[in-house]
């Protein structure tokens, strides 16, 4: 059945339809910013894809051509642990996010009442400030200096733990700087849960725990993916937090890319390594499209 | 029967009830959510140069960021960055999503997609994209390709904010406007612009904020004078450590936070029941 | 008071015999689908004609196209004798009441009414005056600052009908207006409706789905289903003599019976022969169905040239009022009779199930169809 048909189909039963006639105002509002888009972002992508394989010339500049040596060199050991290692940080950080960010979405959902409003907005604003500024802060207070350290040599508890330069202070500051965007989602398909759901649940099973998971978990599961693809994909081609926060040894693709184009003035080599980011996140993208898919089929 | 434990076991937890566990971690999880916030503000007014014992109040450090010729061109800089890039965007992604909300043709379906891309995509690939583009071109970096890249994904929020807005807009008042005797672009003009009003002011204010907060995509495409305070700070972060710092990142902070609160209460004071909040959380 | 019948057209040549409006050949497909199938249609001005059907039968959609919001694929739309097809809505001299009302939120009821007026171009004053005339018809007048949101349904219906009144339109559309109120509001929405249009003397077009709401409000009625018109005449017309099955179906219960028909009785059922006097020209071997409705059936008290039939009372449903009863005449056929509860306003003195009864009615009031 073609697509109109099936929805004309659709709207017989709601016995409303669209005239086609203002098509040329709306076209008219499409064309301007379809032309930036497609000027400034696709054809911008399409160059990054198109200089991963190139090379750089004897000269230093970066050169178009045809090889895969970038992608042959990013065979390396040396860049796949990073790779790996950003990978492991991205699902770290966001199993992290989901486990720590889902009750605190639960919470101002089911039992906020009248301050819920509240909550969330208290909830959003340190988000919107400065992403740098946070890691900064982070970094200040994580130092061998710090003021965390000197609260611990103050009470004797130890000498001083290094927290920076370590994995769990790069996960830390990425779970920080982005599980707001785990909470909004999950607490926003809370919010159009309807609660007869779970006192029809706590009928059925037998501890609230159970009710939890056989009922609200899958009802949220279009907010949980949601979640998950907000604060996955930032997290992987991250490198403030790495950098702030971690070291050479905590480094993560988004390092590596910083590198190439800034130290390493190899830009052939960093937009080989932007596109196997990218990859990945088209990767992640179809899992995610696949998931919701299932979701929705299911709901 | 088990029936018995089960009644006892509903009567320990409600969903009226607040279990304290939940309401104790979430508190907790606010705590941790400000303490680096607070740390910033406390400490940018500590007579002491250090990042780890509390002198003094001073307001040395703003005096310093106020004399500071280079720190303050940065300042006027992302200000200047932040209002071009908002009016951009509110235009452009205010026409995309008008034309997203009532085009169903393949061509706006794709479109649609597109624009949220740039929504997921990690700032680093948009700012290499953004970076080669202008090299590519021949351009110079300045705070003119700063604009440029900042209104591109500016674009993909506005949309989706203000396409959230027009979903929940019955489009029958587009129609009663043409009936009652406007051409389409009137009706958009006189109707329907002014009734999603709010939400463009919200998204105006949320993307001022995002953009002059912004990092990543400033770094990649700013040129050597002036920079954007942020690209600013961050090379100042990786040579010394200095509350200094601090004064600049509070008042950082304090233009996103006026503004993001402002976002937030300026579609209510206009008389709508939404606003930025619903627009975000529902999104 | 004004001239009963007051449009703003100007035009010269329109007697008071040329339509309101003039459906010609109709139609209207999506893709494979037709949703209008082949409409012709007058209606006369000042009159208040409704479109009745169920969901899906194209009534809304024809209204659509009346107002210019939907394209027609073929045929031809006259207003007033203009041929309108293919003007835009906001140069078409009609005005719609929506179901949702879309009122616009950012301007206040005086806005909203006077909104049509200033795209005119009229001057503030005579808008001022026009506005105010139009809220006290409709009984706002006290409400002229207030944001649609400060308002009821009902308010914002009353809105939505003055914004469209207050243009003089040649015809006025209203797609299902009170399909969101409530029981008693509407009920005395209508008894509104119906008294300013008789004020108003304009042309109403009406769809609803209600078939009650038709015949109280309707001058005419045009039965619609599957994007034809089943049958178009006035509220008696359509409900004492129906001409199709869909027709007598949709409106009230039809008793519908469909049997050969043979020697002046039509046999519905094994052994079941229903009398038909007086309808020389149905042919023997023939099949006919018959309808009669409710009221017209009687349980007791018969007249002697009443057709008779013996059945069981299956149910009794007691409505105040009335009593309805579902007789079965045969193992497959129950006929619903309604009688007043007037001689037998006692329980006792009604039937009740089980009971073996003769249910009969007069000859005339038999409506053959098909």
């Amino acid at each position: 059945m073609s697509l109109q048909v099936e929805d004309a189909v659709v709207d017989l039963t709601t016995e409303k339809r669209r005239s086609p006639t203002r098509t040329r105002l709306w076209g008219a509002l499409l064309a301007p910013p379809a032309i930036w888009m497609v000027v400034f972002f696709i054809s911008s992508i399409a160059i990054v894809v198109l200089l991963s394989f190139g090379h750089v010339n004897d000269v230093g500049k970066a050169v178009f051509g045809f090889s895969l040596d970038n992608y042959k060199a990013l065979a390396d050991p040396v860049y796949l642990k990073v790779l790996l290692r950003s990978a492991m940080f991205a699902i770290a950080t966001t199993v992290i996010s989901l486990v720590l960010g889902y009750p605190v979405a639960y919470t101002i959902a089911l039992h906020g009442g009248k301050y819920k409003n509240a909550l969330v907005a208290f909830l959003v604003i340190p988000f919107f400030a400065s992403y740098l500024i946070r890691m900064y802060a982070w970094s200040t207070l994580l130092a061998d200096e710090g003021v965390v350290n000197q609260l611990i040599r103050d009470t004797g508890l130890s000498d001083g733990i290094r927290f920076l330069n370590t994995p769990g202070a790069v996960v830390a500051g990425l779970v920080y700087g982005s599980i707001v965007f785990m909470v909004l989602p999950i607490y926003a398909s809370l919010e159009r849960m309807d609660t007869a759901l779970i006192e029809a649940g706590k009928d059925l099973y037998h501890s609230p725990l159970q009710t939890f998971f056989a009922v609200t978990v899958p009802a949220t599961r279009a907010g949980m993916l949601g979640g998950v693809l907000l604060v996955f994909l930032p997290a992987l081609g991250d490198f403030v937090a790495a950098q702030l926060l971690g070291g050479p040894s905590t480094y993560m693709i988004g390092n590596l890319i910083q590198q190439q184009f800034f130290e390493g003035h190899n830009q052939p080599l960093g937009s080989a390594l932007t596109v196997v980011l990218m990859l990945a996140l088209l990767v992640f993208m179809v899992f995610y499209l696949r998931a919701t898919q299932r979701a929705n089929r299911e709901t | 029967m088990a029936t018995d434990s089960i009644t006892q076991t509903r009567r320990g937890r409600s969903v009226e009830g607040k279990p304290k566990f939940a309401v104790a971690f979430t508190a907790f999880f606010m705590f941790i959510l400000y303490v680096p916030i607070v740390v910033v503000v406390l400490f940018s007014f500590n007579s002491k140069k250090s990042l780890s014992v509390f002198g003094g109040f001073s307001t040395r450090w703003y005096q310093q960021f106020f004399h500071d010729e280079a720190l303050l061109s940065s300042l006027r800089a992302s200000l200047l960055i932040a209002f071009v890039a908002m009016l951009a965007s509110i235009v452009l992604g205010t026409m995309l999503a008008l034309a997203l909300e009532r085009v169903s043709s393949r061509p706006a379906r794709i479109t649609g997609t597109v624009a949220l891309i740039p929504l997921v995509t990690p700032e680093i690939v948009t700012g290499v994209a953004a970076l080669l583009f202008f090299a590519g071109l021949g351009m110079k970096l300045s705070l003119f390709t700063v604009i440029l890249a900042e209104i591109t994904f500016s674009i993909s929020y506005v949309a989706v904010i203000v396409r959230g807005r027009l979903s929940s807009m019955s489009d029958d008042v587009e129609e009663a406007a043409r009936d009652l005797g406007c051409t389409p672009f009137q009706a958009l003009r006189l109707v329907t612009i002014p009734t999603i009003l709010p939400a463009l002011i919200a998204a105006g204010l949320l993307i001022f904020a995002l953009v002059f907060d912004d990092f990543v995509l400033a770094f990649f495409t700013t040129g050597v004078d002036p920079q954007p305070l942020s690209v600013r700070i961050y090379s100042e972060i990786r040579m010394t450590i200095s509350p200094a710092i601090n004064a600049v990142g509070t008042c950082m902070l304090l233009v996103s936070v006026l503004l993001i609160s402002l976002s937030l209460i300026v579609p209510r004071l206009l008389g709508r029941k939404d606003s930025s909040l619903d627009l975000i959380s529902g999104g | 008071m004004t001239d009963q019948i007051s449009t703003s057209a100007g035009t010269e040549n329109v007697t008071s015999e040329t339509p309101a409006i003039q459906l010609i050949g109709l139609t209207k497909n999506f893709g494979d689908t037709t949703v209008v199938n082949n409409l012709t249609l007058d209606i006369r001005r000042g009159e208040f004609f409704s479109l009745l059907g169920p969901s899906g039968c194209g009534k809304t959609t024809t209204l659509r196209m009346i107002a210019g919001f939907s394209d027609a694929t073929q045929g031809r739309i006259l207003l007033g004798g203009q041929d309108v097809t293919s003007v835009q809505p906001h140069k078409r001299n009609v005005n719609t009441v929506f179901q949702s009302y879309a009122l616009f939120d950012h301007l206040d009821v005086e806005g909203n009414v006077g909104f049509g007026l200033k795209r005119k171009g009229l001057e503030k004053a005579e808008i001022s005056r026009r506005v105010n005339d139009i809220l006290e018809l409709v009984d706002l007048d006290g409400r002229k600052t207030a944001k649609p949101r400060e308002l009821s349904g009902g308010q914002k219906q009353r809105v939505a009908l003055a914004r469209a009144l207050v243009n003089r339109p040649e015809v006025l559309l209203l797609d299902e207006p009170l399909a969101a109120l409530d029981l008693k509001l509407r009920h005395r929405m209508q008894v509104e409706l119906k008294e300013i249009q008789r004020e108003v003397g304009i042309t109403f077009v009406f769809v609803t789905h209600d078939q009650d709401e038709a015949l109280t409000l309707s001058d005419r009625i045009a039965i619609m289903n599957n994007g034809v018109i089943e049958q178009c005449g006035t509220p008696e017309d359509v409900y004492e003599r129906p001409k199709t099955v869909f027709a007598a179906g949709f409106i009230g219960t039809s008793n519908l019976m469909t049997g050969t028909y043979s020697a002046g009785a039509v046999t519905v059922a094994p052994g079941v022969r229903v009398e038909l006097p007086g309808h020389p020209e149905l042919i023997d071997g023939s099949t006919s169905s018959i309808a009669i409705r409710p009221e017209k059936i009687w349980i007791a008290d018969f007249e002697p040239d009443m057709v008779r039939v013996h059945g069981t009372v299956a149910a009794t449903v007691y409505h105040g009022a009335t009593t309805q009863y579902l007789v079965n005449i045969s193992p497959e056929i129950q006929l619903t009779v309604v009688e007043q509860n007037l001689v037998r306003s006692r329980h006792d003195d009604r039937w009740s199930d089980g009971d073996s009864v003769e249910i009969g009615w007069k000859p005339e009031h038999v409506v053959v169809i098909g």
